[in-house]
């Protein structure tokens, strides 16, 4: 294969960016951003939303308050509003009829230059897209939304993290059509294997079901949990089970993945992931998405199913829900003499700033944790893992979501004192389990499911004590 | 693309060194690739799991669940860590072969 050469332009964005980017563009960033930009503005709803954010911004900075990044950084290219204004200049200038005059009477009048993408570039995805500064923000500025649609511009122009659009190229174009790219026959070894789990821990005898028909439910995990997180999927499993719906589910065996990138840098991505999960749904004849243990599939599937999923969408359910609802009738029954540990629970950004899942799984969990102990601030004023908006899925940028990104969440883990923290989700388990090995704390970071698991009594399986025993005496 | 040299031949990789082809991959490879990720020697413990991960590659295009992986080689997860410092996914795997691992992991 001959080298390719890049040129100057290429080696700086390369140099200046501190995540990989696939095929930089070699020429004309300019030209390529602002026509992005155009074709974004021609085919979307963006231009109300911005004329509408270049008449209220204040720039009074109360959101720099609120920023888990800035509040560490103290630097100005971290204040939401700075990063706004970045994009909103451009806006301005460039398709706005005020900006597009001034710029003819006045020589000092803002030009869109290479250097000013790069900043964007950086800041964009320096932002981990938490939204806590919208909670802040007196004129209801979403600065989250500001970095979605730049990281999208950015995107269409040549610019993005190589880690989240080789997942997405996968999912979409690939073979295996999920970012974590595991073949279906690797994912029925996978179910198979879980229920060998469960007949050893459970000495119960299941069949997952796959591509069954008319079911209730069609379940999408994040796929990463095929690989990392067996006893988050096992605590699905045992739901399930034990409440009497083992026949009410299926799992898809040609789309199993509720991962949507497309959230955190395409709103085209966004709806093409979508309409995959409505396909399969549609193929199997479903009637609901149960949407597993991951914050932002959970978002972005509630909140874009009924915008892309066709004229009659399926209504989507998050796995909490699910449980909390089983509980609340009776259908399932957590023995409240298992888990002894103090347990904390971090609120994932994407299903509790807007309030959707705040209380709900608190609700579970104090019904059979004896030592619950509350994360200060939480709920819907909670802070970010520090690895949302993708970082997580970017590894060249660990020190960065480690020292930066995450140093809040870690103060706040540390100030718990808890021996387990709950995060229900693939994105902040991960960042979480980073962080706690970097900052030496002493907890462990878990699944909502995975301490179901060790507390569920399923009828004729072992029942939690035993279970608890053998794991005892395993450890020994 | 980034290339990685060993025994005077020159192997293409990615940023994160995993190597693109995984059909390249040889035993002598394998131990070029477990230097960088700090293993100075190869023992019976680290090949039981490159081998059984390359097993498992060939038979189903990915790498096992991380539990499968223990379990069937008999290696509790701590113990992969000391065999392999940068974990399971990010170190065993590179020295497997394997891709380097994409999405959430």
């Amino acid at each position: 294969m001959p080298e390719t050469v890049e040129n100057a332009s290429q080696q700086m964005l390369r140099e200046r960016l501190p995540y990989y980017v696939e095929n930089p563009p070699a020429t004309g960033l300019v030209e390529r951003f602002l026509d992005a930009f155009a074709a974004i503005l021609e085919h979307t709803d963006y231009k109300p939303l911005l004329d509408s954010y270049c008449r209220t911004t204040n720039k009074c900075n109360r959101c720099s308050v609120t920023c888990p990044v800035y509040q560490v950084t103290g630097e100005a290219r971290d204040v939401p509003c700075y990063k706004t204004t970045l994009l909103l200049q451009v806006y301005q200038r460039y398709f706005s009829l005020g900006g597009w005059m001034r710029s003819q009477f006045n020589t000092h009048a803002f030009e869109l230059t290479e250097e000013i993408i790069l900043e964007m570039a950086d800041v964009f995805y320096r932002c981990t897209a938490c939204r806590r500064c919208t909670l802040e923000c007196p004129m209801g500025m979403d600065h989250g939304l500001i970095t979605r649609l730049g990281r999208y511009i950015l995107s269409l122009a040549g610019i993005s993290s190589k880690a989240l659009q080789v997942s997405v190229r996968e999912q979409l174009e690939g073979e295996t059509h999920n970012t974590s790219k595991i073949p279906k026959v690797a994912m029925l070894n996978t179910l198979e294997f879980l229920q060998e789990e469960l007949e050893d821990q459970f000495g119960l005898q299941v069949e997952v079901p796959v591509d069954k028909q008319d079911r209730d439910f069609v379940f999408f995990c994040a796929v990463s949990d095929y690989l990392m997180e067996p006893d988050t999927l096992l605590g699905n499993l045992a739901v399930l089970y034990a409440a009497g719906d083992w026949d009410r589910w299926t799992i898809g065996s040609c789309n199993y993945d509720g991962i949507n990138y497309g959230l955190f840098y395409s709103d085209w991505h966004l709806e093409r992931i979508i309409k995959q999960l409505v396909g399969e749904v549609e193929r199997l004849n479903g009637k609901n998405l149960l949407i597993g243990e991951c914050g932002h599939a959970s978002r972005s599937a509630h909140d874009f199913v009924p915008v892309f999923g066709g004229k009659r969408p399926s209504p989507v359910v998050s796995f909490i829900e699910y449980t909390l609802d089983c509980l609340r009738k009776g259908k399932i029954t957590l023995n409240p003499n298992i888990i002894t540990q103090k347990v904390t629970y971090h609120d994932p950004c994407n299903i509790a700033r807007g309030g959707w899942i705040v209380d709900q799984p608190r609700e579970i969990l104090k019904s059979f944790v004896k030592d619950y102990v509350e994360m200060t601030p939480g709920g819907k004023l909670n802070y970010c893992c520090g690895g949302g908006g993708g970082l997580v899925s970017i590894d060249e940028i660990h020190d960065y979501r480690m020292e930066v990104g995450g140093r809040k969440k870690a103060e706040q883990l540390i100030a718990t004192g808890a021996d387990i923290c709950i995060a229900p989700c693939a994105n902040c388990k991960k960042q979480l389990k980073e962080l706690v090995e970097h900052y030496e704390i002493p907890c462990e970071i878990m699944g909502l499911h995975d301490l179901i698991l060790k507390a569920i009594e399923i009828p004729g399986g072992k029942s939690a004590e035993e279970r608890l025993e053998e794991a005892q005496l395993y450890a020994m | 693309m980034a290339s990685f040299e060993y025994n005077g031949k020159a192997v293409d990789v990615d940023e994160d060194g995993f190597i693109e082809d995984p059909s390249v991959w040889n035993e002598e490879l394998a131990k070029a690739l477990a230097e960088i990720e700090g293993v100075t020697e190869m023992s019976d413990d680290h090949w039981k799991i490159v081998h059984y991960l390359r097993d498992y590659y060939k038979q189903f295009g990915i790498a096992p669940m991380v539990r499968k992986l223990c379990k069937e080689t008999d290696t509790p997860l701590k113990r992969i860590y000391e065999l392999y410092p940068s974990g399971p996914a990010k170190g065993a795997c590179k020295v497997a072969g394997l891709p380097k691992p994409t999405g959430c992991v």
